[in-house]
C-alpha cells in the first residue's frame, strides 16, 4: 500500500493511478490507432487523433504510472522531468492548434463555414454492431474551444508549476486536456459521451488530492451533480439511438434534422423533439452550469486547487455551452423555438441572480465563482436572442471568460496560497504588502467587470446588441448587471487592495508571518493571461471573424434564412 | 493632402503604449537615484510623449485648418468629405479621416433580411473635436510639468510616482481617443478607459480608507451613466444599423429615421445618451462623485476637471448636436433640449449654494466645476432647443458659446488646480519646516494628524508670499466669474444671453427657469470664487504655517505662468470670432482684431442680432456683469477681505486687497447667523444627497437585497439540493440497520424473500 | 420404484429440519449442518423430478450440488477454524462483522 496517505480520503496514490491508468488505457484501447500519414477525402491529415486526444492521454497515463513506480525518494527526483514532459506535451498540441488557426497546417480557412460540415473531419469503425465510429471533426466552434483549450494548458501547468505532488498534477491537467479536446471534436455521441464522463475524473482528482478542507464534499457533489444530468442526457442520447435507425452519428443526425425541416417537418414528431431537447439541455445547463442548477460550481471551485479551478471555470463549464450549440440549437431547432422563453428566463436569472449573490458573499472564490454563473447567463441569453449576432456573442463569451475566468482563479489561488484565507476584508493594503498580485488581480477584476479594449467587452456589447433587436427594453436587466457587476468587484478591491493606512493590515490566519508577494511561476502565468486579454480585447477580429461566420452558417441552417 | 493626419492614430497610442513602459520600467528601477532625479520617477517619459502628443496634435490641427479651408476651393476632393457638426449649415466643413481597419463583423437580422455589418476604428474630425484635442493635449502637457513639481517633491509619493505618470498618460490617451474617434462605439470604448483611470488615479493613495471609497464612489457612478449611455447606443444602433458618426448624421439616415416614424425612439436614445453625459460631467443627480474625488493628487483633480474626465460629458453632448440640428427632426427633440437645460440650470445654482460653505480649497473648486458645467450644459440645451426649433443662426451662436466657455474653463479650471495645488504643496512644506525647527519629531507627526493643509481657514495673506500662485489664481478666478474681458466672460455672457434669448423666443418659455437660475447663478459664482481668493490670499495669516510658505518648488510656476497667459490671450480668439468659428464654420474668421472685439462684443450682449427682444437682452446682460463683479465679489471682500500683515502683493494683486480691505472695514456684514443655521449645515453635508444615495445602496435596498440573494441561494437552492443528499443519506441509514450482522437473520431474510418470491409468482399465476 | 411424491414428502420434512435447524442454534457449526441438510433436500427433489420424467439433467444437477457442498463445507470450515482462532468463539450471535 502507498504509505502516502490522506487522513480524511483512504484513497492511496497507487490506487488512483490505477483508476485514471485504467481509463487511460480504456481510451487508448478503444480508439484504433490511425495512421498520421492517413488522409481523408479533402486530402487532410488527422492532425486530432493522436496529436490531441491520444497523445495526451497516453502520456499523462505513462508519466504517472512511471511517477507511481517509483519510491517516494525518487518521485521528488522525476518530479521536473515529468513536469517539464506534461509541459512540453502541451506546448506541441499548442504548437499544432495554432498552426491550423493560421493555416500553415492544411491552410484551412476558418471564417468560412457551412453548416454542419466539419474540417479535419476522419471516421474510423470501431464496433460496427452497434454502429460506434470513431468519428471526428473540427468546425469554427470546435476549433475555437480546442485553441482555448491548447493555449490554457500550459499556462495552468505554469500559473501552478510549485503545486506539491507534480509527478501526478501535471499529468492530470494534461489528461484533463485530452479529455476536454475530446468532447470538442467527437462527431459520434458514443465518444461524446464517454469522453464528456472521462472529463470528471481527473478533475475529480485534482479536487480530492489537491484540494481545500472540505474538498471530499465538493468533489463528490461535483461529480454526482454534474453525473446525474448526464445521465438525463444519456437518455437522450440513446432515444435518439433508437429513433434513428441504431445511428450514433452528429453529421448524420444533424443532416436529417436538417433535411426534415427542409421539408417543413418537424424532425422526430414535435413532442420527441421537444423531449429530446429539454434531456439534452439539462445535461448541458448544469454543466454551464446556470440557475437553479448551479450550486454545485462555488463548493467545487471553492475547495478544488488553483489548477482544477482554472480548467474547470476555463474549459469544462464550455462544455456546455458548446453541448448546447452543438445539440440543442443544430439538432431540434423547432423545440429551440419553442423553448426561446426558457432559454431567456434562465440566461436573465443567471445573469441577475447571479450578480446579486456575488454581492452578498463574503468569500473571494465563491464570489469569483458565483460570476462565472451570472457571465454564463451571456451565453443562454445569446442563444435565447436567435441572432447570429447573439450566436456570435455567445461563443466568444464562452473563449474571453475562457482566458478571463482562470485568470480570477489564479489570482484568489496565489492569495489563498500567500495569505492563506479567502475572506474578503480579512485584510487590507494587499498593495501595499503584495504589489504584483494586487496588479494582477486589479486587472482581471476589471476583465472580468467588461472594460473595453479586454476581451470581456466585446461579447457584452454584441450580445447586448443582438439582445435589443430580439427583446428591446428588457436590456436594462442586463444592464443593471454591469453596475452590479461593477459593484461587487469594486467592494472586493476595496476590502482588499485598497485601505489599510501605511502599513497595511494581515489577515489573523497568517499568524504574524510576513507577507510574500507571487511567485515567479505564478507572475509568468498570469502575465501570459494577461497578454491574451489585452490581444483578444483589442484585436477581437482575430477570433471573431471565425465565430461570426460559424453563427451565419449555424443560423441560415436552422433557420432557413437566404445568405447575406 | 493631409500628412500630420497619417499620424493622428499616434495622438492616442503613443501614451497607451508609454503606459505599461513607464509601469515596468519604474517597477525595475524603482529606488534607484538616477531613475529618482533624472527620470523623475517616469515624469520625464511623461512629459516627453505629452510634448511629442501636443506637437502632434498642433500639426494635425493646423493640417485640418489648412484642409477645411482648402475645401471651399477644391470642393470635396474626396479625401474631406462634409459632414459638419450642424448639418443645417453648410458653413461647417469637417474632416473624415479614414477608416482604418474593421473591428468586428458580424451578422444580424433586420426584419426579414440577414445584413452584414461591422464595427470600425477611425479619426473624426471637426472644430469641436479640433477644440477638444487642443485642450486635452496642451492641458495634459502642463499638468505634466507641473506634476514633475508637485509629485516629486513629496516624500509621500516617493517609489510610487511611476504609477501615477503611467495611470496619467493612459488617462490622457483615453481623453485623445475620445475625441479622435469617429463613431460613438470607440466614443463609448475610450470613455471607459477614462472612468478606469479616473478609478485608479483618484485611488491613488490607495491606503487611505477615503480616497478608497472616493474611487469606488467615482466609478460605480459614472458606470451607472454608462449603462445607460450603453443603451441609448444599442438603440441608435438600431435606428442607423451603425453608429459612425458621418452615417448617422447624414439626411439620408435620419430621414429614414422619419420615414419610419422612429423620431420618439431616436428621442429616447439621446435622453439615454444624455444620461451618461450627466454621469461622466457631475451634474446632478449623479455629481456625488466629483467632490470626493478630491482624495487623488492636485495634478489628477487638474486632470479630472479640466483636461479629460469631465469634458467627455460635454462632448457627447455636442455630438449629439448635430440630431437637433435637422430640419427633418424640427420639434422633435424639444423635450430632451429643455431636459439638458433645466439639469444644466439647477446644478449650476445647486453646486455654486455647497460651494458658499465649503472650507477646503479644492472641494470649492469642485463645486466650482460642477458649476460651470452647467452652464455649458444650459447652453448646450439652449442651442439644442434653438436649433430644433428652427433658431438656427442664434442655436449656432449659443452653441459656439458653449464650446468657448468649455476652452475657457478648462484653461482656467486647470490653472485654478495647479495654482491650489501650489498652495497646499506649499503649506505642507511650511508645515513640516515648523514641525523641524519646533518641538521634537514625534509631536510633529502626532500634529500631522491634525493639520490640514488644504483647509482656506489655516490659510490667509498668502498673496505676498506667493505672487505667481496669487497672480494665477486670481486671473483664474475672474475668468470663471466673468469679470469683463477676461476669458470665460465672452463665453458666460453669450451663453446667458442666448439662454434668455431662447427663453424669450416664440414657445420657450420653459426655458425661462434655467435661464433665471444662471442669472442667479453668475452672482453666486462672483461669491464663491472670491470667497475662496480673498480667504486664501488676503488677510492676516490664520495659522503659523501660513507664515513660512514659500513659493521654491521648482516646475510649478511654468504651467501657472502659461496658462495665465493663455487665459488672459482668451480675449484675442473672442475678437477673432471664436464662437462664430466653433460652430458656423470657418468663414467668420477674422485678423481684425479691434473691429473684432467690438463685433463680439456687441454679440456677447445681443446674441444672433436679432433685435425683437434685445432690450431684455441688454438688460440680462448689465444685469449678469453687475452680479457678478459687482455683487458676488463685494459681498466675499466684506466678509473675508483684509490687508496683509508684513509682505507687500505684487501691484497688480495689491489694489486688490486694498479695495478688499476698504470694503471689509466699511461694511458690518455680519454672516455668523447664516452660518450657524441649519442650511449651511446641510449644504456643508451636501444636502444630505450623498448620504441618500449611500443608505440606499448599504443599508435600505442593494445590499440588504444582494443578502436575501445569497441567503436564498445558500438555504434555499442549495438547500434543495442538500435537502436531497440529506434524505438519500437518511433513507440509506435507515435501510442499513436492517443489516444486524447476525447470520441466521440473514437466513431468516433469504427465507422471507424466498416466501415472497413464490407469492408473487403465485399471484401472477 | 418409490413414488416421487415421498421422495419429494422427504425432502420437505429434511428442508425443514434443516431450516428449522438453522434458525434455532447458535453454534456456527450446527448451522453448516442445517445447511447441508437443506441442499441434500434440494438433491433429493432433483432425483425426484429425474425419476418422475425420465430425464438425467436432474441427476446431474445432483451431482453437481454434492461436489459444491463439498467445497461449501471446506471453506465453511476453515472459516470457522480461523474465526475461532481470532474470537475463541463460533457463536453466531457473538460475531457480528457485517453489521451496518
Amino acid at each position: 500500500m502507498s504509505t502516502h496517505q490522506n487522513a480524511n480520503f483512504k484513497m492511496g496514490e497507487r490506487e488512483m493511478i490505477l483508476i485514471t491508468g485504467f481509463f487511460a488505457i480504456i481510451a487508448i484501447l478503444t480508439y484504433m490507432f490511425p495512421s498520421l500519414a492517413e488522409t481523408n477525402s479533402a486530402g487532410q491529415i488527422d492532425w486530432i487523433t493522436m496529436p490531441l486526444v491520444g497523445f495526451p492521454i497516453i502520456a499523462s497515463g505513462v508519466l504517472m504510472a512511471f511517477a507511481s513506480m517509483a519510491s517516494r525518494r525518487r518521485k521528488h527526483n522525476i518530479e521536473v522531468p515529468i513536469k517539464l514532459a506534461s509541459l512540453f506535451f502541451s506546448l506541441f498540441m499548442l504548437a499544432i492548434t495554432t498552426s491550423l488557426f493560421f493555416g500553415i497546417l492544411e491552410s484551412i480557412n476558418w471564417d468560412f463555414s457551412i453548416f454542419n460540415s466539419y474540417e479535419l473531419e476522419f471516421s474510423y469503425a470501431w464496433n460496427t454492431t452497434l454502429g460506434v465510429n470513431w468519428h471526428v471533426g473540427m468546425d469554427a466552434l470546435s476549433f475555437s474551444m480546442v485553441w482555448l483549450t491548447t493555449l490554457l494548458l500550459p499556462i495552468v501547468m505554469i500559473t501552478t508549476w510549485e503545486e506539491k505532488a507534480g509527478w501526478y498534477h501535471h499529468p492530470l491537467i494534461l489528461m484533463m486536456g485530452g479529455a476536454l479536446i475530446g468532447v470538442f471534436v467527437s462527431l459520434d455521441l458514443f465518444m461524446f459521451y464517454v469522453f464528456w464522463e472521462l472529463t470528471l475524473i481527473p478533475m475529480f482528482f485534482l479536487i480530492l488530492k489537491w484540494g481545500g478542507s472540505e474538498r471530499r464534499y465538493a468533489a463528490q457533489k461535483f461529480f454526482i451533480y454534474t453525473f446525474t444530468a448526464s445521465v438525463i442526457m444519456l437518455l437522450g442520447i440513446i432515444t435518439l439511438y433508437f429513433l434513428n435507425d441504431g445511428s450514433f452519428d452528429i453529421t448524420e443526425l444533424t443532416r436529417s434534422s436538417q433535411a426534415a425541416s427542409d421539408r417543413g417537418d418537424v424532425w422526430l414528431g414535435a413532442k420527441m423533439q421537444n423531449a429530446l431537447f429539454l434531456m439534452f439541455l439539462l445535461g448541458f445547463l448544469v454543466k454551464l452550469p446556470a440557475v437553479p442548477f448551479h450550486t454545485w460550481l462555488p463548493d467545487a471551485h471553492v475547495q478544488a486547487p488553483t489548477s482544477g479551478s482554472m480548467l474547470l471555470a476555463g474549459v469544462m463549464l464550455k462544455m456546455g455551452g458548446y453541448g448546447l450549440f452543438r445539440f440543442c440549437v443544430s439538432m431540434f431547432p423547432d423545440a429551440l423555438v419553442n423553448f426561446q422563453w426558457l432559454l431567456l428566463t434562465i440566461g436573465l436569472v443567471s445573469l441577475v441572480y447571479g450578480s446579486l449573490v456575488c454581492l452578498g458573499q463574503n468569500n473571494l472564490k465563491k464570489m469569483v465563482a458565483y460570476s462565472s454563473v451570472s457571465h454564463m447567463g451571456v451565453i443562454t441569453l445569446g442563444i435565447a436572442t436567435m441572432e447570429p449576432l447573439g450566436f456570435t456573442a455567445a461563443i466568444f463569451m464562452m473563449f474571453a471568460h475562457g482566458i478571463i475566468s482562470p485568470m480570477l482563479f489564479a489570482v484568489c489561488g496565489s492569495f489563498k496560497h500567500h495569505y492563506h484565507t479567502l475572506e474578503i476584508g480579512a485584510m487590507r493594503g494587499l498593495a501595499r504588502h503584495s504589489p504584483f498580485l494586487g496588479v494582477f488581480m486589479m486587472f482581471s477584476w476589471m476583465a472580468s467587470l467588461g472594460l473595453p479594449l479586454l476581451a470581456g467587452f466585446v461579447a457584452e456589447i454584441a450580445v447586448l446588441i443582438a439582445f435589443w433587436k430580439a427583446f428591446g427594453w428588457w436590456v436594462l436587466l442586463p444592464g443593471l448587471t454591469l453596475v452590479i457587476t461593477a459593484a461587487y468587484y469594486l467592494w472586493s478591491m476595496q476590502k482588499t487592495i485598497f485601505e489599510g493606512g501605511l502599513e497595511g493590515e494581515l489577515p489573523e490566519s497568517l499568524q504574524g508571518e510576513s507577507p510574500v508577494d507571487i511567485s515567479r511561476w505564478e507572475g509568468s502565468g498570469m502575465m501570459i493571461m494577461a497578454l491574451l486579454i489585452v490581444l483578444f480585447g483589442i484585436l477581437p477580429w482575430i477570433v471573431f471573424d471565425m465565430m461570426s461566420g460559424y453563427s451565419l452558417a449555424v443560423f441560415t441552417g436552422i433557420l432557413g434564412f437566404g445568405g447575406v | 493632402m493631409m500628412s500630420a493626419i497619417d499620424y493622428a492614430l499616434l495622438i492616442p497610442i503613443l501614451p497607451i503604449v508609454a503606459f505599461p513602459v513607464i509601469l515596468f520600467i519604474g517597477q525595475m528601477f524603482n529606488g534607484m537615484p538616477s531613475w529618482r532625479n533624472a527620470w523623475k520617477e517616469g515624469g520625464t517619459i511623461a512629459v516627453v510623449v505629452l510634448g511629442v502628443v501636443l506637437g502632434l496634435s498642433l500639426s494635425l490641427i493646423s493640417g485640418y485648418i489648412g484642409a477645411v479651408s482648402g475645401w471651399d476651393a477644391s470642393n470635396a476632393s474626396g479625401e474631406v468629405s462634409a459632414h459638419s457638426a450642424t448639418e443645417a449649415n453648410d458653413d461647417a466643413v469637417s474632416a473624415n479621416v479614414g477608416e482604418y481597419d474593421s473591428w468586428i463583423n458580424f451578422h444580424i437580422t433586420d426584419g426579414d433580411n440577414l445584413i452584414s455589418e461591422s464595427f470600425g476604428f477611425g479619426i473624426y474630425l471637426d472644430h469641436a473635436s479640433v477644440m477638444l484635442l487642443f485642450v486635452a493635449s496642451f492641458l495634459c502637457l502642463m499638468i505634466g510639468i507641473f506634476s514633475l513639481g508637485y509629485m516629486n517633491t513629496d516624500e509621500i509619493n516617493l517609489d510610487r510616482n511611476h504609477r501615477f505618470y503611467a495611470e496619467f498618460l493612459l488617462f490622457s490617451a483615453g481623453m485623445f481617443g475620445m475625441v479622435l474617434a469617429d463613431d460613438f462605439l470607440w466614443l463609448f470604448i475610450f470613455w471607459e478607459i477614462m472612468g478606469l483611470c479616473s478609478y485608479l488615479l483618484i485611488g491613488f493613495y490607495y491606503d487611505k480608507p477615503s480616497a478608497a471609497y472616493a474611487a469606488k464612489k467615482a466609478f460605480l457612478t459614472t458606470r451607472v451613466g454608462d449603462v445607460f449611455l450603453f443603451i441609448g447606443l444599442l438603440m441608435m444602433w438600431n435606428l442607423f444599423n451603425s453608429l459612425e458618426f458621418a452615417t448617422v448624421w447624414s439626411d439620408a439616415a435620419i430621414a429614414q429615421v422619419v420615414a419610419d416614424g422612429n423620431q420618439g425612439q431616436l428621442h429616447l436614445a439621446l435622453g439615454m445618451m444624455f444620461i451618461g453625459a450627466v454621469g461622466k460631467s457631475a451634474q446632478f443627480p449623479l455629481h456625488v462623485w466629483l467632490p470626493d474625488a478630491m482624495e487623488g493628487p492636485t495634478p489628477v483633480s487638474a486632470l479630472i476637471h479640466a483636461a479629460t474626465m469631465v469634458n467627455a460629458g460635454l462632448y457627447l453632448v455636442v455630438r449629439m448636436i448635430p440630431f437637433f440640428a435637422n430640419d427633418q427632426l424640427a420639434g422633435d427633440l424639444s423635450t430632451l433640449a429643455l431636459t439638458i437645460a433645466w439639469i444644466g440650470g439647477f446644478t449650476a445654482v445647486f453646486a455654486a449654494l455647497i460651494a458658499f460653505v465649503q472650507k477646503d480649497i479644492k472641494k470649492v473648486l469642485a463645486y466650482s466645476t460642477m458649476s460651470q458645467l452647467a452652464y455649458i450644459f444650459t447652453g448646450l440645451g439652449a442651442a439644442a432647443w434653438l436649433l430644433n426649433n428652427g433658431h438656427t443662426t442664434a442655436g449656432l451662436f449659443a452653441f459656439g458659446a458653449s464650446l468657448f466657455h468649455l476652452f475657457n474653463h478648462a484653461m482656467a479650471k486647470g490653472m485654478l488646480f495647479m495654482a491650489s495645488g501650489s498652495v497646499i504643496h506649499e503649506m505642507h512644506h511650511a508645515h513640516h519646516k515648523i514641525n523641524h525647527s519646533h518641538g521634537d519629531h514625534d509631536d510633529g507627526h502626532h500634529e500631522e494628524d491634525h493639520f490640514d493643509a488644504q483647509d482656506m481657514t489655516n490659510m490667509g495673506g498668502l498673496a505676498g508670499k506667493m505672487p505667481i500662485t496669487a497672480t494665477a489664481m486670481a486671473v483664474g478666478s475672474m475668468s470663471i466669474i466673468g469679470i469683463p474681458l477676461i476669458g470665460g466672460f465672452w463665453s458666460k455672457e453669450g451663453i446667458i444671453a442666448s439662454t434668455w434669448k431662447a427663453a424669450l423666443t416664440d414657445g420657450g418659455f420653459l426655458l425661462i427657469g434655467p435661464a433665471l437660475l444662471l442669472l442667479i447663478g453668475a452672482g453666486m459664482t462672483g461669491f464663491y470664487m472670491s470667497r475662496m481668493w480673498f480667504m486664501t490670499f488676503a488677510g492676516k495669516a490664520k495659522t503659523p504655517v501660513a507664515d513660512e510658505v514659500v513659493e521654491e518648488t521648482p516646475f510649478i510656476p511654468i504651467p501657472l505662468v502659461i496658462l495665465t497667459f493663455m487665459t488672459l490671450g482668451a480675449i484675442i480668439l473672442a475678437s477673432m470670432h471664436f464662437i462664430g468659428w466653433a460652430s458656423e464654420g470657418f468663414g467668420h474668421f477674422s485678423l481684425d482684431i479691434v473691429s473684432g472685439l467690438v463685433h463680439e462684443l456687441k454679440h456677447a450682449f445681443l446674441p444672433g442680432g436679432d433685435d425683437s427682444v434685445s432690450s431684455i437682452l441688454f438688460l440680462v446682460t448689465m444685469l449678469t456683469i453687475f452680479l457678478s463683479m459687482i455683487l458676488g465679489p463685494f459681498t466675499a471682500m466684506a466678509l473675508y477681505g483684509g490687508r496683509l500683515d508684513a509682505y507687500k502683493a505684487k501691484p497688480w494683486l495689491q489694489w486688490l486687497i486694498n479695495l478688499s480691505h476698504k470694503v471689509n472695514r466699511r461694511s458690518h456684514f455680519d454672516n455668523t447667523a447664516w452660518a450657524e443655521s441649519s442650511l449651511a449645515e446641510a449644504l456643508d453635508k451636501r444636502l444630505y444627497i450623498d448620504d441618500f444615495y449611500d443608505n440606499i445602496c448599504e443599508k435600505w435596498i442593494v445590499v440588504p437585497f444582494a443578502n436575501i440573494c445569497a441567503w436564498f441561494d445558500r438555504r434555499v437552492i442549495d438547500g434543495a439540493v442538500k435537502g436531497i443528499e440529506y434524505g438519500s443519506q437518511e433513507t440509506s441509514t435507515y435501510i442499513r440497520s436492517l443489516t444486524t450482522g447476525s447470520a441466521r437473520d440473514y437466513i431468516m431474510m433469504a427465507v422471507l424473500g424466498i416466501f415472497a418470491i413464490f407469492l408473487l409468482i403465485w399471484g401472477v399465476a | 420404484m418409490i413414488d416421487p411424491a415421498y421422495a419429494i414428502g422427504l425432502g420437505a420434512i429434511l428442508f425443514t429440519i434443516g431450516l428449522w435447524g438453522a434458525f434455532t442454534n447458535k453454534n456456527a457449526i450446527i448451522v453448516l449442518m442445517c445447511a447441508e441438510l437443506i441442499l441434500n433436500a434440494v438433491n433429493i427433489n432433483f432425483i425426484a423430478a429425474a425419476a418422475q420424467y425420465g430425464d438425467v439433467t436432474g441427476w446431474v444437477y445432483a451431482v453437481i450440488a454434492i461436489a459444491i457442498a463439498a467445497a461449501e463445507v471446506a471453506i465453511g470450515l476453515a472459516i470457522f477454524l480461523s474465526l475461532y482462532s481470532q474470537r475463541e468463539t463460533i457463536n453466531l450471535d457473538e460475531v457480528r462483522l457485517l453489521k451496518n
